[in-house]
């Protein structure tokens, strides 16, 4: 994935956040802005090569589904 | 200067030690909640580690104790002890602020599991504890209540987000403090404060009415003064809870089956290179762990390094799920009144509204791919993980920045992702007098081990009589 620049990045943030109807007052949105970039860079860390077999099917059982209620 | 002297005062008396003299008559619950509550209104306004000092619950529940022993009813190894819980465990009738303007005057009409199950089990509830507000924003000063200070040296942090957990019991307010873990939140506050900090093996201890930041990252835990306290304070608190959707429906081993630390032969691995070279670690802290190495080897433990998945794999899982979660949960509030928000908690915490359904579901792909590394091929041939806690000895306040990360260097999240049950645990002190850790790593449901390695390590290196200088904290309150 190629290198977002600083302004695409900014636009990238706020249209996410727009999407989820939040609003960032402009004192906060440089540390916002930080901490994005920083999770875009673990968020690709996520994408290591693996099969369709990989699966977390674990998190969703009908055994368990049901509990607590 | 750690304080020593060869005459306890009742303060500095383990959960362990004040329970046999309760049971020997030789000391009342009742002296035991008066000294606590003389030295936190002497202390804590230099510490802020409470939010609310429950006074006259603890007096109450001190006197329900006396009559208990005297009737020859002995409910626990809690019973006559005093303890405190975080801002985040529901107590009835007592506020439950989770240090936010959010929930100001949030009052609880019914307690959280733990918090039933300590007061059933005669427990004293001295009060509720500072934290970082949702467990997350933190350390602040722009929230209802000040943070915590570190009794170390209250100009440098407790860590968090048990902040208040680790300053009162690093400053023997209370013998025990519940915490809860997330990220490190119990055991950041232990490693900074010099205290035992146990993070139990996911589903071991009910979550049922204690605030959620994550909910498949949470974990309720004690943080204690020693080994044996954490241990004691565990047979209280675990167990199934059917109400719980993330229960373990097992049964709780015996927690103090280990503290005779007898370690021959068992094997405990080293990744070295997951903190050797890290961002931040501190010479100190390496100094430590290769200490603990070197003791548990003497003590007939085989240390061996290994290699695990690099660290900022664990690191990408566990924020990625953190910060879906939390944001879930808060969502509304982001929307309707999103300023009564702590700076801190807001500017992380919005991090959960930039990421997508498939970032979340390759964040739990890759959990269980890693899950699996840790635990079906490490913790198959070794019985424990031997690796850092904190990598520095606690930041200063005046250091601190809206950066993100959070500028305080730690190792926690890992444990977090896997479930596995996790001890950070006094290692020594930097030069500056700060307390410096290490973290013990189990399999699932094996706290026993956990405890036998930690209690081994203990006793080596002989730190429980070093206490935090309170002639400071005195003159400052």
């Amino acid at each position: 994935m190629s290198e977002t620049s600083a302004a695409d990045l900014k636009l990238e943030l706020e249209v996410l956040l727009r999407r989820a109807e939040v609003a960032v007052p402009a004192d906060r949105m440089d540390a916002v802005l930080a901490g994005y970039g920083d999770l875009k860079r673990l968020c690709a860390l996520l994408r290591q090569p693996r099969t369709a077999a990989a699966e977390p099917s674990n998190t969703f059982s009908l055994v368990t589904l049901m509990k607590g209620v | 200067m750690p304080a020593t002297g060869t005459t306890k005062p009742l303060h500095e008396l383990s959960i362990a030690e004040a329970g046999a003299a309760l049971r020997a008559g030789e000391l009342t619950a009742t002296a035991l909640a008066q000294d606590a509550l003389a030295r936190i209104a002497a202390l804590d306004g230099a510490l802020n580690s409470f939010i609310t000092v429950t006074a006259e619950r603890a007096l109450a529940d001190a006197d329900a104790a006396d009559a208990a022993f005297k009737a020859g009813i002995d409910a626990g190894p809690m019973q006559g002890v005093p303890y405190a819980l975080k801002d985040i465990y529901d107590t009835a009738g007592i506020r439950t602020t989770c240090h936010s303007k959010l929930l100001v005057d949030n009052v609880p009409a019914a307690d959280s599991v733990v918090a039933a199950k300590l007061k059933a089990g005669g427990g004293v509830l001295l009060g509720k504890l500072s934290t970082h507000e949702f467990a997350l924003g933190g350390p602040s000063f722009d929230l209802p209540f000040p943070p915590a200070r570190n009794p170390w040296n209250p100009e440098h942090i407790p860590g968090g987000s048990s902040s208040g957990s680790g300053a009162a019991v690093a400053a023997g307010l209370c013998r025990m403090a519940m915490g809860s873990d997330t990220g490190g939140s119990i055991r950041g506050p232990a490693a900074y404060c010099g205290t035992v900090g146990l993070k139990p093996t996911y589903g071991l201890v009910s979550r049922r009415g204690v605030f959620p930041l994550s909910y498949t990252l949470d974990h309720c835990g004690p943080l204690s003064w020693t080994v044996e306290d954490s241990a004691i304070t565990m047979e209280v608190i675990a167990g199934h809870d059917p109400l719980d959707p993330a229960s373990a429906d097992v049964p709780a081993p015996d927690f103090r089956s280990g503290l005779d630390g007898d370690v021959t032969g068992l094997k405990i691995a080293l990744p070295r290179h997951f903190f050797g070279q890290a961002e931040g670690v501190s010479p100190e802290v390496l100094v430590a762990i290769d200490n603990a190495a070197s003791l548990l080897t003497k003590a007939g433990a085989i240390v061996e390094e290994v290699a695990i998945p690099d660290y900022e794999l664990f690191n990408a899982v566990g924020r990625v799920i953190m910060f879906s979660e939390a944001f879930s949960i808060h969502e509304k509030d982001y929307r309707e009144r999103p300023l009564d928000f702590g700076r801190l908690t807001f500017t992380r915490m919005i991090l959960g509204a930039t990421l997508s359904a498939a970032d979340l579901t390759q964040a739990y792909r890759l959990r269980r791919e890693l899950a699996v590394a840790v635990n079906h091929r490490l913790l198959k041939q070794y019985d424990a993980i031997l690796c850092a806690s904190a990598l520095a000895p606690a930041a200063r306040f005046d250091s601190m920045s809206d950066a993100f990360p959070p500028n305080w260097p730690i190792q926690t999240m890992p444990f977090n992702v896997t479930g596995n049950p996790a001890m950070s645990m006094p290692a020594g002190f930097s030069a500056s007098g700060l307390p410096l850790s290490v973290q013990i790593v189990g399999r699932p449901f094996d706290e026993p081990t956990v405890l036998r390695v930690g209690a081994s390590l203990e006793k080596a290196l002989a730190l429980t009589g070093l206490r935090p200088s309170t002639a400071t904290l005195r003159q400052a309150a």
